[in-house]
């Protein structure tokens, strides 16, 4: 596998706006011509090689046999593996907002924290996140009807709001807690809370969320029957209902909408 | 005497002022509640232009401060324009063309007020009217986290509660409200029906609201967000019984725990009820512009607010490019507030991130952004200094008037100013 | 400024494709030139400017559009140029965007097809900021509740006053009705089912407003006719509602060469069956009556498949739209004159429905005999975006084309409709009178639309030989040198080079300035008086449209004295 790495060669006030850091476009290229790939920082144009330092094996590879390695400090740095197909993105640190978007295959694996709007309408690959990540995982633009349509997406640490909203397919698992609305107008997307959730799937038309936690739970859900999966007791809720949605919910407990 | 004056202080935009003046001094104001009448007789004014030297506000030419304004902006890599909400429509016009031109951020403070509705309207839509429609027809109103008594004071008289109209000759007699509030506000007191219910519960009671409307009741738990049952029936029954109901929403709803997923589910309400009986919804817009600014911006780039130019084409995406995301996460680097006082109004992270950076102030008053201000350039009063356009909270646009002449220049002009300036700089570089 | 030795299409002045030069001075046609620039237009397609007359590019609704649908205007993004600014949208453009891209396919006029009295101020706000094209709006007043009490009061007079009162205060255009009654109904949340079924509360039907309104107008000698959008619009079944309304108008008689009536958008009003599973087209039963009635004329309305944003003031149609597709849904009544609606929607090959909308469409343009009659429209941004035109007239210009789509299309398409079987395929005049002298006499804009001496300059160049393109079967050559201009140019004025703008004029506005009898005016502002102090939310001296808002105006003068 050809290896690239790239560090930030100070630290960034403005974001950096960086979508072509990616398998598909570094693959052909030798370092000193991905050196001059064109980034933003704020309203400035400029070549990657201004703001980072790049490094690695010279020779071009495929896509599918590129690692780009992300060193330092990368949380300000945006659309880093947008609309990728291949390959691999490793951040050792912290990625920001918009990592993944649009991606349909390859794999980001990050270190750190992801910024919001992770994987947004992605369409397939898999993306790891060790750390935390923001909100609107794997959630659409602004008006779309579908967000996330296929891939995979997994958080250790815990995500932030609107986790998978308007979610179309595709998986997404948080080992740790989901802020408010996960699984927002669900369209047929797989969401998976390892902790806690407020108020999960509302609206959601198809598709299924499991809270292995403690959830809020819509009063427009029907509480159907308690069952045993992967020897977990979960209570089991049909929804969302004010959109005679056929979702299927799961929870380990409900907390108390009525108090 | 001038007559038929515009208000400019609430998104009533009230179009009835009587204003006396006598010696190009405004001596009286009639018809005006008492917000509106102190913001037209004015109060203390920004006297000259001020530039920021050794840590000192001091008083300046507009040549000087026009330079340095410019400057700011040019210099910087994310420059934030934002405000907008007390003036016209002509300054969002250069504002946004000033914004295009430095690459910058511009927003406007509905950003920390209904923001969050127009998130809303683009999930779902917007049934709406203007106000006159309710004046003329409806026969239930919701306040719903909006306490016009307060906010806007001649909201009801003139269009909603307490306006008689064509269908509605017995004004508030003729008619039910009904306020959901987290207290009981002056507007709770005054209304048939009043549903207290818990802070940040909006969305999980309008989902019960929308199921025992569908008929779906007996799902809906016994007690919601502290609110029993019967109470929500009996206020979805006074809803479809409506002839032709109202929802008029505050920060209440947007500013709560569940921001624009609040508004999202209210529209899907209102839309549901559509389905028996004839229903609208607004938003309770607070200043007497910020709705014009999301006309302008939205005609001439597409997207009504935060819209980020700095790589020359329109990229919009509150959360991330609006005022209070690029300032708490510390990503601009110069700010320009135009007629508004964000020090006032923002989070403390937010107003963190606007001490550490050169800010330029265009206000015809001193406030507390004011002292934080690098370069500050008064402006003359728009509607009674200065006309132009302003949308009211309901999208109608009307003309303000101009009552008194002014020795300062109007936004628009200072905008221009700041413009030229900028594109000459662009020119020597 | 000479254009040399083009191939020239102006069918109102009876050239019909020949080689010929055309001079413009001062912005206008004339017999010869002076001076100026020389351009070159030998084997190249010489038209006048194109003109659009009936497309919803500013306003209230066009507004509510773009707010509500940020993905939209996420597609077809430029960034600024030292001469342009940015574009966004491709269903809800920007202001300058709709310029920019008018001018690029050759169009010189837009007017916008509806705006409220009310909310006039605003649709200027946008007509201003629409670069580069001449503009004007059509004010809407089919349920506006002084109208809908002069027709129950049966005072004709009046009514033409206030109508006159109507275009001055909305500085508009023409008279546009809407769903008459429908939207007044819809303010309960009602609507009426038929050109017959009374308003509540007012009394008065469909078929009087309608009748009233186009008398008024040619009482007025109004240059463009009433401009009708009919009831049922959007309804399996509505077309005998079409045919009932236009039987039911034939006694009136024009004032002016021109129709006595254009409905508008017919593909939405052309429809069959009994509900949608038997929905078909009824196209040729409309274009039969219109061979025989040459006083109607209309417009398309053509669907074209992918992403559109509907917008009407027929409020209770959107409902039902919105309802039906699981949509976003916008709404706005407008205080005593009128209701709106917005609701985005994808037209799919493979719905039956769409492809049967389709079909209707091309059926109406081919199927009347006469160009002159039907005008080339998509009722922008219903049918779809305006930027489709030149996939439009490719339609229009060959039948192998036609049949190529119907093969990606819903059987239904070819089942529920004549088109497989129209053999007619326009030439270059037809072309030249459904998308420029058609549309400019149907409006009544005599500078317009034509390149005889005293017209407006506006030209468009197209890089196409007709000498040696047969449009028949090189219909994607045709569509690529529709979609970019060699040359348009606007009063004169360079304004498209090769598709790219290069000057950024700002364009006029048309309104019109009917003048009554002066006791006509004083009843109307009688009642006005009355309205605004016990029902308008607002004062009368700040409802009319200040001069402010219209800062290049092209009055047009009309009325009874």
């Amino acid at each position: 596998m050809r290896k690239i790495v790239i560090v930030p060669r100070r630290e960034f006030r403005v974001p950096v706006e960086a979508e072509r850091i990616s398998p598909d476009v570094f693959a052909p290229l030798a370092i000193e011509e991905i050196g001059k790939i064109e980034v933003w920082e704020g309203n400035r144009k400029t070549a990657l090689s201004d703001l980072f330092e790049v490094s690695g094996d010279d020779v071009p590879a495929k896509p599918e046999e590129t690692l780009i390695s992300l060193s330092g400090d990368f949380s300000k740095v945006k659309r880093v593996g947008e609309n990728m197909t291949r390959g691999r993105i490793a951040a050792e640190g912290d990625l920001g907002m918009h990592a993944g978007n649009g991606m349909s295959g390859g794999e980001i694996e990050i270190e750190g924290r992801a910024g919001d709007w992770l994987g947004r309408e992605m369409r397939g690959g898999k993306i790891t996140v060790l750390g935390e990540a923001g909100d609107y995982v794997g959630a659409g633009y602004r008006g779309e009807s579908c967000g996330m349509r296929g891939g995979e997406i997994l958080i250790e640490g815990s995500a932030g709001d609107y986790l998978g909203e308007h979610l179309c397919g595709g998986t997404i698992t948080v080992l740790g807690n989901a802020g408010d609305f996960p699984g927002i107008a669900n369209r047929g997307g797989v969401i998976t809370i390892g902790g806690n959730a407020h108020l999960p799937g509302a609206e959601m038309a198809s598709g299924t969320i499991t809270i292995k936690g403690r959830a809020k739970v819509l009063p427009s859900y029907q509480y159907l029957e308690t069952v045993e999966i992967d020897g977990l007791s979960l209570k089991k809720f049909f929804g969302d209902l004010v959109d005679n949605g056929k979702g299927e919910l799961y929870a380990a407990s409900v907390e108390d909408g009525g108090a | 005497m001038a007559e038929d004056v515009l208000c400019p202080f609430c998104g009533c935009l009230c179009d009835d002022i009587k204003v006396e003046v006598e010696n190009d001094q405004i001596v009286g104001v009639k018809r005006a509640c008492k917000l509106g009448s102190s913001k037209i007789r004015g109060h203390e004014r920004t006297k000259a232009p001020m530039v920021r030297k050794d840590e000192e506000l001091v008083e300046t030419s507009y040549e000087e401060a026009y330079d340095r304004a410019a400057k700011i902006l040019k210099d910087a890599k994310r420059p934030l324009l934002y405000g907008w909400c007390s003036t016209v429509c002509e300054t969002h016009k250069k504002g946004i063309l000033l914004a295009e031109e430095v690459g910058g951020v511009i927003d406007s403070t509905a950003t920390v007020c209904h923001g969050p509705s127009i998130i809303g309207i683009e999930e779902k839509g917007l049934a709406g009217s203007t106000l006159g429609q309710i004046k003329n027809r409806a026969d239930l109103i919701v306040f719903w986290g909006a306490n016009p008594a307060e906010a806007h004071p001649r909201h009801t008289l003139r269009y909603s509660s307490n306006s008689t109209g064509m269908f509605t000759p017995d004004g508030r007699k003729g008619r039910k409200v009904i306020v959901v509030d987290v207290r009981e506000t002056r507007t709770a007191k005054n209304a048939d029906k009043f549903l207290l219910i818990k802070p940040g519960t909006d969305y999980e009671v309008i989902s019960a609201l929308r199921m025992i409307v569908a008929g779906k009741g007996e799902i809906v738990p016994e007690k919601v967000a502290g609110v029993a049952k019967s109470d929500l029936e009996e206020a979805a029954e006074m809803m479809k019984a409506a002839r032709f109901g109202a929802i008029l929403f505050g920060l209440g709803m947007t500013h709560s725990r569940g921001r624009y997923k609040n508004v999202d589910n209210a529209l899907s309400l209102v839309a549901d009820l559509n389905g028996f009986t004839k229903f609208v919804v607004m938003a309770m817009r607070g200043h007497y512009n910020v709705a014009g600014f999301g006309q302008v911006c939205a005609w001439e780039t597409g997207f009504p607010m935060s819209v980020d130019f700095s790589r020359g084409a329109p990229y919009f995406n509150p959360g991330e490019t609006a005022a209070c995301d690029l300032l708490a996460k510390r990503e601009a680097d110069a700010m320009m507030v135009v007629a508004a006082d964000p020090v006032s109004n923002f989070p403390r992270a937010t107003v963190e991130g606007m001490a550490e950076i050169p800010v330029i102030q265009i206000d015809p008053f001193p406030n507390p952004t004011t002292l934080l201000a690098d370069v500050v350039i008064p402006s003359a009063v728009c509607g009674v200094e200065a006309e132009g356009t302003a949308y009211r909270m309901d999208g109608l646009s009307l003309r303000m008037k101009k009552v008194v002449d002014s020795p300062y220049p109007t936004d628009e002009a200072i905008i221009q100013n700041i413009l030229d300036r900028v594109r000459r700089l662009g020119d020597d570089n | 400024m000479i254009i040399k030795g083009g191939f020239v299409c102006d069918p109102k002045n009876g050239i019909l494709g020949e080689e010929m030069d055309i001079c413009i001075e001062c912005g206008k046609i004339v017999e010869k030139s002076v001076g100026g620039d020389v351009i070159d237009a030998r084997g190249m397609l010489v038209l006048p400017g194109g003109v659009d007359a009936h497309a919803h590019i500013a306003g209230a609704k066009v507004n509510s559009g773009r707010i509500m649908r940020p993905e939209d205007g996420r597609r077809g993004i430029e960034p600024r140029t030292k001469l342009l600014r940015p574009s966004t949208g491709y269903t809800v453009p920007n202001c300058y965007a709709m310029g920019y891209r008018y001018a690029r396919l050759g169009y010189t006029t837009a007017f916008e097809a509806a705006t409220p009295i009310l909310e006039s101020r605003h649709t200027h706000e946008e007509l201003e900021e629409i670069p580069i094209v001449d503009k004007g709006a059509l004010t809407l007043f089919g349920n506006n509740w002084e109208v809908l009490e002069c027709v129950r009061d049966g005072d004709l007079e009046k009514l033409a006053a206030f109508v006159a009162w109507g275009l001055r205060a909305s500085r508009g255009y023409g008279v546009k009705v809407v769903n008459p009654g429908g939207g007044e109904a819809w303010g309960f949340g009602g609507n009426v089912k038929g050109i017959d079924d009374p308003v509540p509360n007012f009394g008065v039907t469909p078929r009087e407003i309608i009748r009233y309104l186009m008398r008024a107008n040619e009482i007025l000698g109004l240059p463009h006719s009433v401009h009708l959008h009919t009831n049922n619009l959007g309804k399996p079944g509505n077309y005998e509602t079409t045919l009932e309304t236009l039987k039911a108008v034939e006694d009136i008689t024009a004032s002016r060469d021109r129709q006595v009536l254009h409905v508008t958008h017919m593909q939405f009003s052309a429809y069959g069956g009994t509900g949608w599973r038997d929905f078909e087209s009824k196209a040729p039963e409309i274009a039969e009556y219109f061979n025989h009635h040459d006083q109607f004329t209309m417009d398309m309305g053509q669907l074209i498949f992918g992403s559109a944003t509907t917008m009407t003031a027929d409020a209770p149609l959107e409902y039902g739209n919105a309802r039906l597709l699981h949509a976003k849904w916008s709404n706005h009544d407008i205080e005593l004159e009128e209701s709106s609606g917005v609701v985005p929607l994808v037209y799919g090959r493979k719905m039956p429905i769409n492809a049967i909308q389709w079909a209707i469409g091309l059926e109406l343009a081919l199927l009347t005999k006469n160009p002159w009659q039907v005008i080339m429209t998509t009722d922008h941004p219903n049918g779809g975006p305006f930027v489709n035109y030149p996939e439009v007239v490719t339609l229009l210009m060959s039948r192998v084309k036609r049949e190529e789509e119907l093969k990606s299309l819903h059987e239904l398409a070819s089942k529920r409709s004549s088109l497989p079987s129209i053999e007619r395929e326009m030439d270059w005049n037809d072309i030249a009178i459904v998308t420029r002298a058609a549309p400019a006499r149907i409006l009544g804009l005599s500078e317009k639309g034509h390149l005889g001496v005293g017209a407006d300059g506006d030209v468009t160049i197209f890089d196409i030989n007709p000498a040696d393109v047969d449009p028949s079967k090189d219909h994607r050559k045709v569509k690529e040198a529709l979609a970019k201009a060699r040359y348009t140019i606007k009063a004169g004025e360079v304004v498209v080079r090769d598709g790219d703008i290069t000057a950024v004029p700002q364009g006029r506005t048309y309104w019109v300035d009917a003048s009554v009898p002066e006791d006509q005016a004083e009843k109307v502002r009688a009642d006005l008086v009355e309205k605004f102090a016990k029902y308008y939310s607002i004062q009368m001296s700040n409802y009319m449209v200040q001069d402010a808002y219209v800062t290049h105006p092209r009055v047009v003068k009309a009325g009874v004295i």
